[in-house]
């Protein structure tokens, strides 16, 4: 027989569940259908990404003192290199060139399952929740270190073998901060974490979240090559991992390898910004203004993360290679203390 | 495992999810001092801790209407986030040994103690029978946190200026506590913790003092020979 809270926790959830779907029924109704309220995240993630990418590295040059490359400067670079010739290295298989192609794929998937635009879930959203989206993640990374692997070029070869070994290191860190949205909200979709942030200011400043958000932070800090180790688009082999997978690609490859990598730093944000930080200023329904200013909204809150990313990076000094465990220790000592405050202080 | 529904309705009160912010902070600037290498980030985290711990009692003087508690904040301002790190800071200028610290742990191995001193703290505080009606009950674990990650410190950082501060964030640990279970007299509570604060400030830089004057270093390591 099951237990009464698991009862209560299941009711709860299809209640939850049943609520948004009058919403999508309410939507298709009244404005934009939700299958494109959903392909319009896609987009715009993916049109996105490159101006945020650009914006970081401009904020970055001027605190260095230097003028900077232009915003648009990634576009340029990225249709730059899809009009290149591909050039695949000797004895490489078919790995080569199917990597940057599945991980880009993985990369146009995630902005399916998480909040980019909505504060409801959009139908395919139900299709994986915040894990899914993580093993999606993993597998993208997974195909370009095979990818780089593939070259037989030592320095692709080095960056795959730290960014796999770093990988795991950090797993521990985002699954207990995937443990404190599910004990949060019974579930674990990210929609229903950023619904609880956006209930009540006690609830978006209660120590768990806090502590899980502060936890994410640090893990987009190393998944997107910022700190501790590397700069982003560093070429010094001492703290080189992303930069080192794509040396052997080149032409289309490399365009989504870069595009690729812009992406996932911007669905890092949108996770960190739309399910922890500030799940503000999504739309509430499917008609084209709301969903017009979520855009401009997460466009604003995009920049302004990028920029305090680029505060923080040339804030702190670089840590030596073997120093990273440090860095994921405080990320899973966070998260660790969200869980337990969750479980024995009701935090 | 709480539902969903409930989860939401059981938000806590404002001021009870200030204090708990608080407590938060003071908690992560005492992890911040056991991941620190440099005894002068020591200090700094220290007053910035004992900031918050005044923020603390500063929360209950508002809410509570006790007028004694603001001489307590007044107390903790003065003694801990102005004279203790500035008798540090110049214990460190003068002895020229802001060099980073010796750890007898490495991170691998200090990792899984924090997650005991965690668990262990906040069992702890939940099987204690202390049910704080001005005090949250997980600032009171996090409280608790605070003094066994303290000990922690005092382990891990072999450098006596390290050391100091771990025994006088493992006072702040207590200030919280006392703050949260003597809520009718904190200040006779935290007057005699502050009696034992000054004995400790002087009697340890004495000590370091006279520790640096011989060996020409900060290091505890060298107190060992002194046995047998």
């Amino acid at each position: 027989m099951a237990a009464p809270g698991a009862a209560r926790t299941a009711k709860a959830a299809d209640g939850l569940y049943a609520r948004w779907r009058d919403v999508e029924v309410a939507l298709v109704a009244s404005g934009l259908a939700p299958a494109a309220v959903q392909v319009l995240q896609v987009l715009v993630v993916l049109g996105l990404s490159p101006l945020v990418s650009g914006f970081g590295s401009r904020v970055e040059a001027r605190l260095q003192g230097r003028r900077g490359p232009r915003l648009a400067q990634p576009y340029y670079d990225l249709a730059k290199l899809f009009r290149k010739q591909t050039l695949v290295p000797e004895g490489a298989s078919w790995a080569f060139a199917a990597g940057p192609v599945v991980a880009f794929s993985c990369y146009l998937v995630v902005p399916l399952l998480i909040p980019v635009l909505t504060s409801y879930p959009l139908p395919l959203g139900y299709m994986g929740d915040i894990l899914g989206g993580g093993f999606l993640l993993a597998l993208a990374s997974f195909c370009v270190s095979v990818a780089a692997a593939e070259t037989g070029d030592p320095y692709a070869q080095l960056g795959s073998s730290r960014a796999m070994t770093f990988g795991a290191l950090i797993e521990p860190s985002i699954l207990f901060v995937a443990f404190t949205v599910s004990l949060v909200t019974a579930t674990d979709l990210p929609y229903a974490e950023a619904a609880a942030a956006r209930h009540s200011a006690a609830q978006a400043l209660r120590p768990a979240h806090l502590l899980a958000a502060l936890a994410f932070f640090l893990v987009v800090l190393n998944d997107t090559g910022r700190i501790p180790v590397e700069s982003q688009g560093s070429t010094v082999e001492f703290g080189m991992i992303e930069e080192a997978r794509t040396f052997e690609h080149s032409g289309p490859l490399l365009a989504l390898l870069r595009w690729g990598a812009a992406m996932k730093q911007m669905i890092l944000y949108v996770i960190l910004l739309d399910v922890f930080a500030a799940p503000w200023g999504l739309a509430g329904s499917g008609r084209p203004v709301p969903v017009l200013a979520a855009v401009g909204a997460l466009v604003a809150k995009a920049l302004a993360l990028s920029a305090v990313f680029a505060v923080v990076d040339n804030s702190f000094s670089k840590l030596r290679l073997l120093k990273l465990t440090e860095f994921m220790a405080a990320a899973f000592v966070l998260a660790f203390l969200a869980v337990v405050s969750l479980f024995l202080g009701a935090g | 495992m709480a539902s969903g529904a409930a989860a939401l309705s059981a938000s806590p009160s404002a001021l009870a999810s200030s204090t708990e912010l608080v407590s938060l902070l003071v908690v992560l600037t005492e992890l911040a001092m056991l991941r620190a290498l440099l005894a002068r980030t020591q200090v700094r985290l220290y007053c910035l801790q004992s900031a918050g711990l005044a923020a603390l009692a500063a929360t209950a003087a508002a809410t509570q209407h006790v007028g004694e508690l603001w001489a307590l904040v007044g107390l903790t301002v003065a003694l801990k986030v102005l004279a203790v790190p500035w008798l540090l800071s110049r214990t460190l200028l003068h002895t020229d040994s802001s060099a980073g610290a010796h750890r007898r742990l490495d991170p691998a191995a200090t990792l899984p103690a924090v997650v005991a001193c965690a668990l262990a703290g906040l069992l702890l505080a939940r099987h204690l029978p202390l049910r704080p009606a001005s005090f949250p009950p997980f600032a009171l674990g996090l409280a608790t946190v605070v003094v066994l990650v303290a000990f922690l410190i005092a382990i891990v950082h072999s450098d006596m200026v390290s050391q100091a501060v771990a025994f006088f964030s493992l006072e702040n640990g207590v200030s919280m506590l006392g703050l949260a279970v003597a809520d009718r007299l904190p200040l006779l509570v935290e007057v005699g913790l502050a009696f034992d604060l000054l004995v400790a400030v002087v009697a340890l830089a004495v000590v370091m003092r006279v520790h640096h004057r011989r060996t020409r270093t900060l290091s505890a390591d060298l107190l060992a020979r002194l046995r047998g």
